[in-house]
């Protein structure tokens, strides 16, 4: 079965001070950028995610995001 | 001050802000904020409220606005853009805020020149733009931040990789504003890029050498109202939320947090934070202080001795004979030395020159020889008719000793606004009047004010129904079948009063009631489980969030504001939609706040109708009536009213009134000037209503009953109340005898029951009240229960000055009924819309009386309607019967639906110049009307008489039926056609007969009727359907002769229904029959049963019980039917607004759609 390009996947990450320390094993340098998503509050599935790119160890950039509403992270590229 | 909010966004952002200001100011309050700015899109409107309610926090106002600049080389904005973007393309976003009196006039010309020549197609506005010239120009005492993150002048540009540009432009404005009033904004609405934005302007802002300042682009005060704004942004660019999903904001961040929040989303710019603070107490303009505004007049020094000798001389001619002529004499010094103190002289002088103005252009309207050249140009409303000098200088008709009018409310040594002068006049008058007063004072010194309609309960359904995708069937359904969010709310409400009524949801008038709320009702329309649906839910809430919030600006209806310094300077002045009109962009309260000098030029439905009617009694009966001279003791009058036969009216034709009236039974114009005032809900809240009713019925019996007072004090200023509060100005009387109050302490307390968020005031009033009257001498249980009646009656009252006014009208219309009823009911209809009556219910109410009402007619119809004789010639006036004048009331053409103005002028010009048509070839190759026209025309049973002969259809002798038949006919004569050189013209050629047509039946000729003219006068639809009612069903007429108590049926078509605030829930309904009226009434819990079907259902069948109590008749339903139409097809293709082009003779309209819609009392005003 295809799966959507940009499809999340769960991802583990750990926290260190609030701040994600580790993604799925990798250290994370430092955070590039963070947003948040809050929208179709009117539908069956709302979105709430606070996403942040991050810079993690070899200089790989990735997204990743919490999903505010039930909790969990995901990586989505 | 850890950081201050410099660009905010309410609901005056119109579509993209969802906050009131009054919530900005409270929430800001609340989050600690000690300054804060409001930057609405191009406009103050929402500046002076922002200022008022932050003064009333403690927070300190700063005025600004976020004004869309054209870039360079930038066409401008298209006409009718099909989305309204925030920022059109090729420009650009600037947050301008006002640092003095001369930045505050910049931005005012600033947001003028935006808007002039948005209007030029009023139907296709212009979003409004400045050039960077005319910024440039302006700057001086401006602060010019760069703009928001994503339109912004800088934002916008490094966001799309424009760093040369954005370079180029900071350079521009830095240069033209100077390095101290110009700073590069930061936002941070959390969005992907945010963080590198903002690095990049920090860089440009260093190479420009100016600071950085943060800002949080505010658009909610709360996140609850996120989910709004993103739908008000959806609502103003079209399409559903799913599409506009790239437009809108995408999370709640642009709700207020408090401003250490706020500050930690800038870590990375402490010194933009920090710059905030520094802006923030340089920006000192106050707009509650530093307006700066002179009226017109006001700088006469000869203005006192000119107004003293205006006055004195009328006043012989008025006074002279008068027995109060010592009194009056002693008003008119206390007034002029009052007025002459206030330095109001100029004020009053201006308004006389108004008023000659309107005397000119009343001459001119009217023509010289016209019956209604005896009347005055307009006349006075509320308080300033309780003026001597208003009276004496022809600004009002009553006069004030006389009828013991009370001057405090109007003006008091201690007022500190202009007063209102409030002058009703006939519409045309007004039309024509407006533009006078442009002409006169300059476009630069005169301006309309702006009201602001607010979301109603259906536009909501309809906005957000569609935003959410939900299908447009459903949405119509429930939209048809909702409940307004107030019933009692007047058209006029600006969107402040609607804050009023919000803000007083303690007071027991809960516009949106939690146990019966918006699920409920659209449970009931679409069925509990749609309506459980996401979408749905989120309507109901989204609903709820928009209560009260302005839609969009609008013109009041007549109020206007004159200035000696450009107005332009003072307040954006705008374009209106109506050609030759412009709009200061503050309400009534703005400008009342801003100490404006406001003149109400009201056009006044029946005022026209009543000028209507004396022209016709002129041109009809050669009678010339001055109503000035109308006696006003008519016995006869007195007893219509007492009988409640006051259909068509002014005031006292409401159900309301109705019910009253057998009850208060009023036998003089004073009785009348309290009953106009009584069906108020300050009046019927305060508790005045019972005890008013009951003494005069105690009275009635026993003229030496004893009326009870709660004190002594009260009695010389309730005495014409009988003892219960009724006027406005009732409870500054009281609170000075009682109380001690002084009269600017009266009025203060009298303004703060009116006002929004008063609890608090009041509470402060209480307490000097209660020890002001136990100061005096009155029992503390007396004086609190005194101060809660007054606390009740609130602010929704009349002046007795007002009533005076409006009762002396309700008067002159009820005596132009009793005495010459054809010629008033032709003004009422040619009048449309008005009152309180759809107009095919004030026909079957003259028809019941006996007044004749013929159908229109091509060879006898005028384009209005007009009273013509029964028999010809004319019987001369000196024979006529009062009774039976020998008159009918001819139906226009202008009633029939769908046709063309100019087809109705030529059907009627054609016929004057060369005699009636001959048949339907003559009329058709004569008149030159289209080919839609004439099919509209024979439609509507108007060719009748031209259409059809006898002997045709195949029946020898009859003729055939007096629609199908012209229209068959009409599908071979040809009408006049647009060609490419202009309008071609129909031969005469001799049409054909018709086959054999079936004729309709009488069910397809009432829709018929109703979906052609909106009114039926040949059967009523009850008539039809009683032989299918259930056995028993009474008629209206039989309630008189039904026994108290008794249990019945009775059917009707719905005219009108209400539930009035004041009322808890109970709704008022009126149905018709073929025999009359009946009064139902349905309690909550019906109410809550048969929602659906008393909301929509155009007939109903009532179960219920006989009430009868001091001569008026109630049915109380227990339960209520929709009816249904026994003969109606199962299926049929519903066509609402028939394309006769396409469907001519076969127009099928569904009766529901047709009916005339019930009106619901109180939303239509006079």
């Amino acid at each position: 079965m295809s799966e959507p390009l940009y499809a999340p996947r769960p991802a583990h990450v750990r926290l260190e001070g609030g701040r994600p320390a580790a993604v799925n094993g990798r250290r994370v340098e430092f955070v590039r950028e963070e947003w948040l998503v809050e929208d179709r509050w009117w539908s069956t599935g709302p979105l709430r995610r606070h996403y942040l790119e991050l810079v993690i160890e070899g200089g790989r950039c990735i997204v990743v995001y919490r999903d505010l509403a039930g909790g969990g992270w995901s990586e989505q590229r | 001050m850890s950081y201050a909010e410099l660009h905010a966004h309410s609901a005056f952002s119109f579509l993209d802000g969802a906050s009131s200001p009054d919530e900005l100011a409270i929430r800001a309050a609340e989050l600690g904020y000690e300054a804060m700015a409001l930057t609405d899109h191009d406009g103050l409107w929402g500046s002076m409220e922002f200022a008022k309610a932050c003064e009333s926090q403690g927070v300190r106002p700063i005025t600004g606005a976020e004004v869309t600049v054209l870039a360079p080389g930038s066409p401008p904005p298209p006409h009718s853009p099909a989305r309204r973007e925030s920022c059109p393309p090729g420009a650009f976003h600037v947050t301008l805020l006002v640092e003095d009196a001369a930045g505050y006039s910049n931005l005012c010309r600033l947001l003028t020149a935006a808007h002039s020549g948005t209007r030029e197609r009023p139907q296709e506005p212009v979003q409004p733009t400045v050039t960077l010239g005319e910024l440039v120009r302006h700057s001086e005492g401006l602060v010019c931040l760069s703009g928001c993150a994503r339109d912004g002048a800088l934002a916008g540009r490094i966001a799309r990789g424009e760093h040369d540009l954005a370079a180029r432009l900071g350079r521009r404005l830095a240069g033209a504003f100077g390095p101290d009033h110009f700073r590069v904004e930061l936002q941070r609405p959390f969005w992907r890029g945010d963080r590198v934005r903002n690095r990049r302007l920090a860089e440009l802002a260093e190479t420009l050498g100016v600071p950085c300042v943060a800002t949080g682009n505010v658009h909610a005060h709360d996140r609850r109202r996120v989910a709004l704004q993103d739908a008000l942004v959806t609502v103003r660019l079209g399409g559903t939320l799913e599409s506009t999903e790239p437009d809108r904001r995408g999370n709640g961040i642009s709700a207020m947090v408090d401003p250490r929040r706020q500050a930690t989303r800038f870590a990375e710019h402490p010194e933009a934070v920090a710059e905030t603070v520094r802006l923030a107490e340089r920006l000192r303009f106050d707009l509650n202080r530093d307006l700066g505004y002179a009226y017109p007049g006001s700088e006469d020094g000869s203005a006192d001795r000119r107004l003293a000798e205006a006055c004195r001389a009328r006043f012989g001619e008025r006074f002279d004979t008068s027995p109060h002529r010592a009194e009056a004499e002693r008003r008119l010094t206390e007034e002029l030395r009052v007025i002459g103190k206030l330095g109001l002289s100029g004020f009053f002088l201006l308004h006389r020159d108004l008023l000659e103005l309107a005397r000119d252009v009343a001459f001119e309207v009217r023509g010289p020889d016209s019956a209604r050249a005896l009347l005055p140009p307009g006349r006075g409303r509320g308080s300033s008719v309780s003026s001597i000098v208003c009276y004496l200088t022809g600004l009002s008709h009553v006069d004030p000793i006389e009828a013991g009018l009370f001057l405090g409310r109007f003006l008091n040594d201690e007022i500190t606004e202009a007063p209102d002068i409030d002058l009703d006049f006939p519409r045309d008058v007004r039309e024509r009047l407006i533009p006078r007063i442009h002409e006169r004072y300059g476009p630069e010194r005169s301006a309309l004010v702006a009201a602001f309609p607010t979301y109603r309960a259906k536009g909501a359904v309809r906005d957000f129904g569609k935003a959410l995708g939900l299908p447009p069937g459903e949405i119509e359904r429930v939209a048809r079948s909702i409940s307004p969010y107030v019933s009692y709310e007047p058209d006029t409400r600006t969107g402040r009063e609607a804050e009023d009524a919000r803000s007083s949801r303690d007071g027991g008038s809960d516009p949106i009631d939690p146990e019966n709320g918006i699920n409920a009702e659209i449970s009931e329309a679409i069925g509990p489980q749609r309506a459980s649906s996401a979408r749905w839910v989120a309507l109901a809430r989204l609903m709820e969030e928009a209560y009260g919030l302005p839609r969009h600006p609008s013109q009041h209806p007549g109020g206007m504001v004159l200035s000696t310094r450009p107005l332009t300077e003072l307040c954006p002045v705008v374009p209106a939609a109506m050609e030759g009109r412009q709009i200061a962009q503050w309400d009534k309260d703005s400008c009342a706040d801003a100490g404006f000098l406001k003149i109400d030029l009201l056009g006044l439905g029946m005022l026209s109708a009543v000028e209507r009617a004396v022209t016709e009694i002129g041109r009809v009966r050669g009678e010339r009536i001055d109503l000035s001279r109308v006696p006003l003791d008519d016995e006869e009058v007195f007893r219509r009213i007492r009988a409640a036969e006051t259909t068509g009216v002014f005031q006292i034709e409401s159900r309301a009134q109705m019910q009253m009236l057998p009850r208060s039974r009023p036998e003089n114009i004073e009785d009348l000037t309290v009953q106009v005032a009584l069906v108020r809900p300050g009046p019927i809240q305060g508790g005045a209503v019972h005890p008013y009713l009951e003494r005069k019925r105690a009275l009635r019996e026993d003229p030496g009953y004893v009326v009870p007072y709660e004190h002594p004090s009260l009695e010389p200023i309730l005495a014409d109340t009988l003892g219960a509060i009724v006027f406005q100005d009732q409870v500054i009387q009281v609170a000075m005898a009682l109380a001690g109050f002084s009269a600017g302490e009266a009025e203060g307390l009298r303004r703060a029951m009116s006002r929004k968020r008063s609890d608090a005031a009041l509470r402060g009033y209480r307490g000097r009240f209660v020890e002001g009257a136990v100061a005096e001498g009155v029992e503390r249980e007396v004086a609190e229960r005194v101060f809660d009646q007054i606390k009740g009656f609130s602010g929704f009252g009349f002046p007795k000055s007002h009533a005076a006014a409006f009762g002396l009208l309700a008067y002159q219309s009820t005596w132009l009924r009793v005495h010459y009823g054809p010629e008033f009911l032709c003004a009422l209809l040619n009048e449309q819309p008005m009152g309180f009556y759809p107009p095919d219910a004030l026909v079957h109410e003259a028809q019941r009386r006996g007044i004749e009402v013929r159908a229109v007619e091509v060879n006898e119809s005028a384009v209005e309607c007009r009273v013509e004789p029964d028999a010809s010639p004319p019987t001369p006036a000196s024979e006529r019967d009062a009774a039976d004048p020998g008159l009918s009331v001819r139906i226009g053409l202008g009633f029939v639906k769908g046709l063309a103005a100019a087809d109705a002028e030529a059907v009627v010009s054609e016929r004057d110049l060369h005699g009636p048509y001959a048949d339907l070839a003559d009329l058709a190759s004569r008149s030159g009307v289209s080919r839609d026209g004439l099919e509209r025309l024979a439609w509507s049973g108007a060719c009748a008489a031209i259409g059809t002969e006898p002997g045709e259809a195949g029946r020898p002798g009859e003729a055939g039926d007096p629609r199908r038949v012209p229209l068959w006919r009409l599908g071979v004569a040809r009408g006049s056609q647009r060609t490419r050189d202009g309008e071609q013209l129909a031969l005469p050629l001799p049409v054909p007969p018709a086959p054999a047509l079936a004729e309709q039946t009488p069910w397809e000729r009432i829709t018929a009727d109703y979906a052609a003219s909106g009114i039926s006068l040949a059967q009523h639809p009850l008539e039809l359907l009683r032989p299918d009612l259930r056995e028993g069903t009474v008629t209206c007429a039989d309630l008189e002769r039904i026994a108290d108590g008794s249990s019945l049926h009775v059917a009707g078509l719905l005219v009108a229904r209400q539930r009035p605030a004041t009322a808890r829930g109970v709704m008022f309904l009126l149905i018709e029959d073929e025999t009359g009226v009946a009064n139902v009434i349905v309690l909550p819990p019906v109410y809550e049963r048969h929602r659906l079907v008393v909301r929509t259902a155009p007939l109903i069948t009532i179960a219920g019980r006989l009430e009868r109590r001091e001569g008026v008749i109630n049915v109380v339903a227990a339960g209520v039917e929709r009816l249904e139409r026994p003969d109606a097809p199962l299926a049929e293709v519903r066509s609402i607004e028939p394309d006769a082009r396409r469907e001519t003779g076969t127009i099928h309209a569904d009766l529901d759609a047709v009916l005339p819609a019930a009106h619901s009392f109180g939303r239509r005003g006079h």
